[in-house]
């Protein structure tokens, strides 16, 4: 392709990738790809990850936390400085949606891979967002907005009606996220919406709006440059979820039709648009049963679920946003982006769902990444590794490609059947579970799926085989019992053996 | 001597032999010749009397972790001495232990405090969520293992009740 490297070089030779874990690992690949040089900064807990190992350089960081290392700008962009690096890549969560993060590098002189920082301004913060989308004349749900009169609020909330949802205004990723259904404990739920607000994001203001019931996720991917293109790459459907945290992500979406895929894909292209977004983002969408659908949110950075819209389009979504930031205008026009067959994401995370899906942590002992055509493992633990509670509990993801939706199910259970993870629970065994449920296979999902199927994560009875199967592997690879059973004389042994 | 595994909540008591170039499991009063052959590429074949099925084991300390039928189990060893010293513990509802993984919210109850079936001792915070430790029983509290902002992990032992 004409304006890369190749035959224009890259105003900057070296990408620093301000995060960790899966993402950083992703990042470095294209970056190393296009013969860029790859740095990350890691704080101690990170020693050994796969990110550090395949950096072109690895600079440590320090925190009284290890999230707290990667949310200090200023020893980032001292690492930056020190590295030579020419631009920074956020990933997701940490920094990414820091618009004062963004405005620093810039500063620094150095590039930002993502949106302009008043971008991240409007589209980062829910309310501001919705006020600019409802402005622009697309479709909200119902809500109340502390900021807009806080002595009014609690009253303004109440009139949204249940059921409703409080989110913090600086929030996402479900943190401090509450349903009310029952309109007289609200303010005792604001107060503890509230309390959680303050303490992830310093930022204890809420907002409210109408909960819909049985809602579906969909998002849509959007990629615009510096001259006003932007295009979008199709919707992600994100509705298997728990704790308000996606699972399972894939595209197309089974809940639209073909006019419907293309109402919504051109409504966040217009949304995007309408901000003059710049780079890779993403625009949510809740979707009711009855087919409409209200603006939820923009990410202004790079998805978690990104790979599956790669999978089914071809493109490197990390290249694009390098050459977005390098001042390059967009290459592709929405006719060149053509989606074929089905992706889909499955989150692994270290986690027991038979106990209401908590943490686990634990060594990795053994690893064995599932391999073949249309499986992509992205991850950054490796064999060896440890999972602890420093960070959130989100050990890989499990891309599948298939032809369509039913190839790429049955190739997902063979793929989750493959994986090896050894040293600390994960929820492989549940996502076969989910994908082999009916309601599943049928596309017919909502938000709340799991907590209306909370059979899906029990783990289910133990034949008789499968217990004798794991006690016989145990004992004998338990040193006191070989040891114990072969300090039996052989002639012992030997008499024990005709008895039978 | 009886050896065990727990394996969830339910424990096996089992018993391993030598026999000729194999081991004998004895279980529940059956006794299956038992073999565990290692492979090149870090997997096993179990051989179970005339059943052979492919495993992946890994061992940490007491924990034995089994990859069997495309599903991850971890069955932890009880030795025989272990199990007699627990035995002769205290009752379980004298010490609340951790549910999962997270860190101290808030503590709402001091060593000495008289504490009835059902109030808060402690809030929590695991995956970006509060939880509230309450008192299993009526009693008086002995100690409080953590303070305001420390982390702890799953089973760590937060709260001690005095003996009724």
């Amino acid at each position: 392709m004409s304006a890369d490297a190749a035959t224009k070089p890259w105003p900057f030779d070296s990408v620093l990738v301000a995060n960790r874990g899966e993402i950083a690992v992703r990042v470095l690949r294209t970056v190393q790809k296009l013969g860029l040089r790859g740095i990350v900064v890691y704080h101690s807990a990170d020693r050994g990850a796969l990110a550090v190992t395949m950096a072109d350089q690895a600079i440590e960081i320090h925190g009284s936390t290890p999230v707290a290392a990667y949310l200090d700008a200023q020893q980032i962009l001292a690492a930056a400085k020190s590295s030579g690096a020419g631009a920074i890549h956020p990933g997701y969560g940490f920094l990414s949606e820091n618009a004062g993060f963004a405005r620093a590098v810039e500063a620094a002189g150095l590039v930002f891979i993502g949106p302009r920082p008043e971008q991240i301004e409007l589209m980062g913060d829910k309310v501001r967002a919705r006020n600019f989308v409802e402005k622009s004349g697309f479709p909200v749900a119902p809500s109340a907005i502390e900021d807009d009169d806080p002595a009014s609020f609690v009253e303004r909330a109440r009139k949204v009606g249940a059921p409703l949802l409080i989110k913090p205004s600086a929030g996402g990723g479900g943190k401090g996220m509450r349903i009310v259904r029952d309109l007289s404990i609200l303010e005792t739920e604001i107060e503890r919406a509230r309390s959680e607000g303050q303490r992830y994001f310093g930022d204890g203001r809420l907002y409210v709006e109408r909960y819909i019931e049985n809602p579906r996720h969909i998002e849509v991917q959007v990629l615009g440059d510096a001259y006003g293109k932007l295009v979008h790459v199709f919707e992600r459907e994100c509705s298997v979820q728990r704790r308000f945290q996606k699972i399972v992500e894939e595209t197309p979406s089974p809940a639209l039709d073909e006019a419907l895929r293309s109402r919504i894909c051109e409504t966040a292209a217009g949304i995007a648009r309408a901000a003059g977004y710049r780079n890779a983002g993403t625009v949510e969408f809740i979707f009711g049963q009855d087919g409409e659908f209200y603006f939820l949110e923009m990410n202004t950075r790079l998805q978690v679920e990104h790979p599956v819209t790669e999978e089914i389009t071809g493109l490197d979504l990390v290249h694009e946003q390098l050459r977005v930031a390098a001042g390059e205008p967009l290459r592709l026009a929405q006719s060149d982006i053509i989606s074929k067959g089905h992706a889909i994401e499955f989150r692994i995370y270290a986690e027991d769902p038979a106990r209401g899906y908590t943490p686990t942590i634990g060594p990795v002992l053994r690893l064995h990444a599932p391999q073949g055509e249309g499986v992509r493992w992205d991850s950054g633990v490796v064999q060896g590794g440890e999972v602890t509670s420093a960070f959130d509990p989100m050990i890989a993801k499990l891309i599948i490609r298939g032809s369509d939706r039913g190839d790429a199910i049955r190739r997902a259970d063979k793929a989750l059947r493959e994986t090896v993870l050894l040293g600390c629970k994960t929820n492989t065994a549940f996502l076969r579970r989910l994908i082999a449920h009916p309601a599943f296979v049928a596309g017919d999902v909502h938000t709340g799926f799991l907590d209306a199927n909370p059979q899906i994560a029990t783990d289910p009875p133990m034949p008789s085989a499968t217990l004798q199967a794991l006690l016989a592997a145990a004992a004998i690879s338990t040193r006191p019992m070989r040891d114990a059973a072969d300090a039996i004389p052989d002639l012992h042994a030997a008499i024990g053996a005709w008895s039978n | 001597m009886h050896h065990a595994f727990k394996l969830g909540e339910a424990e096996h008591n089992v018993e391993l032999s030598r026999g000729p170039g194999v081991y004998r499991l004895h279980l529940g009063g059956d006794t299956i010749a038992v073999k565990l052959a290692d492979t090149a590429d870090g997997r096993s074949w179990l051989s179970i009397g005339d059943r052979h099925v492919e495993v992946v084991v890994a061992t940490r300390g007491d924990e034995v972790f089994v990859q069997f039928d495309g599903e991850a189990y971890e069955l932890r060893y009880r030795h025989p001495l272990d199990r007699l010293a627990a035995s002769a513990g205290g009752a379980a509802e004298d010490s609340i232990r951790a549910p999962m993984p997270g860190s101290i919210v808030a503590v709402q109850a001091a060593a000495g405090d008289a504490v009835t079936k059902g109030q808060t001792l402690l809030v929590m915070e695991s995956m970006k969520m509060e939880t509230t430790i309450l008192a299993p029983r009526d009693g008086v509290v002995d100690a409080v293992a953590f303070e305001k902002g420390q982390t702890f992990d799953r089973d760590a032992l937060l709260v001690m009740l005095k003996q009724a």
